[in-house]
């Protein structure tokens, strides 16, 4: 390992536990989000439908660096609240990746047959159950491979909190380069770590696919 | 078999947009009875059983199951549905689940058996369709036959009072068609209440008590079984006779 790297592995692994920590909370709270928006868009819940609409096409239409400066900047200053750039950071992350999950959700539910749905039914289940145990678990199987999509995206997107001063992996290692200032040795290092994060990200995302996949 | 009857449809009307289905349809089928739905495809015969168990909605006329009006606001569904069992063209298992699971999971959910009572009576079912040993098979790795066969296990695992049968071979091979029908052939000897859309002239022969013949959304002839095959009253039924049985 080169001397600049091994001399700041301390700091360097520091933010790689941060990089880890927003990346966890981000993919569990963001899933947690893009399922509930998913279900409310797929079965059109009046008024809820319509403001899940406008949050999509909001992050859509809006840079991650943007939506970082409104939960760290704008809305604490617009409802007067107090927040850390850690917890502005996920919050961000997870409106962010949110939307984008919320539409794989509603795909994966609406990819199921509307007969399968009327045999439930036809067995007295009601439509709640019929989601629950019916559609729901065949969706989720689904999108497995979408959802892990995602997630490699997004842990790659948790860079963008150093600009709000969230010291993760990549400002962790911008700021030793600004001591030492070696840029080939410590980016090529940031670089081959998240492409090992992402790597690991993807092959669970395919066993888990592989071991739960739906076949018909 | 009762005089009394447990199906009855009066007057249905329904259209898709401007496209009229069904067009004031009546129906009554008494308990045990064994009724087949024939008719040229796009007749309406699954539209019109789908009403039955309110899959679908019509827009005018009644339909009454055990003296319940179908498409009133305040008829609780599920729970008329659970007494009318009905078995799809397509079979339409649960992919994510085991046979027997496919089988348990209404009987847990809607009738509040227990884990184990329901699924105890899944193995009984599995047994009484000739698949006891299937009980943890996927439905991919079955037969169309066999999951048609699971698929009434389904149905009877909510010991309904009817069965509605949307062209349950239809989807089947030749040799798998056998299989399903002598199912439904054992269900109708034990007395169920039956309505069967299907193209299985020979079945219908042999089991149905009457024949509904529906040709663009009419019923043309309703007929005890024998007098069906072989005087049909009306030109259609003859001509839609000619053509299925030619072949």
């Amino acid at each position: 390992m080169p001397d600049v790297i091994l001399k700041n592995l301390p700091f360097l692994l520091h933010g790689l536990w941060m990089t880890l920590n927003l990346s966890v909370w981000s993919i569990v709270l963001g899933t947690l989000l893009g399922l509930v928006v998913g279900l409310v868009r797929f079965v059109r819940l009046p008024v809820l439908n319509t403001l899940a609409l406008v949050y999509i096409e909001f992050i859509r239409g809006t840079p991650l660096l943007v939506v970082l400066f409104i939960t760290y900047f704008a809305l604490p200053a617009l409802f007067d609240y107090h927040t850390t750039a850690y917890r502005a950071a996920i919050f961000g992350f997870v409106m962010f990746i949110g939307a984008y999950l919320a539409e794989d959700f509603r795909s994966g539910l609406r990819a199921i047959r509307p007969t399968l749905i009327q045999a439930g039914l036809a067995t007295g289940l009601t439509r709640w159950q019929v989601l629950r145990y019916i559609i729901l678990p065949q969706a989720v199987r689904r999108v497995v491979p979408s959802l892990f999509n995602q997630y490699v995206r997004l842990v790659k997107f948790t860079s963008v909190a150093s600009v709000i001063g969230v010291t993760e992996l990549t400002g962790a290692g911008l700021l030793v380069n600004a001591r030492e200032f070696h840029p080939v040795t410590i980016l090529a290092t940031l670089a081959i770590v998240y492409l090992l994060l992402c790597s690991v990200l993807s092959l669970a995302g395919r066993t888990l696919y592989a071991r739960f996949a739906v076949r018909t | 078999m009762s005089d009394e009857p447990i199906i009855v449809a009066r007057d249905l009307h329904k259209s898709y947009g401007t496209t009229p289905v069904l067009r004031g349809c009546s129906l009554s089928v008494k308990r045990g009875e064994v009724v087949v739905v024939c008719g040229p495809s796009g007749s309406g015969k699954s539209t019109l059983i789908k009403c039955i168990n309110g899959l679908e909605g019509y827009q005018s006329g009644s339909i009454r199951v055990e003296g319940v009006e179908v498409g009133a606001k305040r008829t609780d569904l599920p729970k008329l549905r659970a007494r009318v069992g009905m078995v799809f063209q397509h079979f339409e298992l649960y992919p994510h689940m085991s046979a027997l699971d496919n089988i348990a999971l209404a009987q847990v959910h809607v009738l509040k058996r227990t884990r184990a009572a329901a699924q105890e009576r899944a193995r009984n079912l599995l047994a009484r369709v000739g698949l006891e040993d299937k009980a943890d098979a996927m439905p991919a790795d079955l037969s169309g036959g066999q999951q048609q066969r699971v698929a009434i296990a389904r149905a009877l695992a909510l010991d309904p009072q009817s069965i509605l049968f949307d062209e349950p071979t239809s989807a089947l091979d030749a040799e798998m068609i056998y299989e399903v029908l002598q199912v439904m052939t054992d269900l109708a000897a034990d007395g169920m209440t039956m309505i069967v859309v299907t193209h299985e002239m020979g079945f219908a022969r042999r089991v149905a008590d009457r024949i509904v013949f529906i040709d663009a959304g009419e019923i043309v002839e309703d007929a005890p079984s024998e007098e069906f095959f072989s005087a049909p009253k009306t030109k259609r039924a003859a001509d839609f006779l000619s053509r299925i049985l030619a072949h």
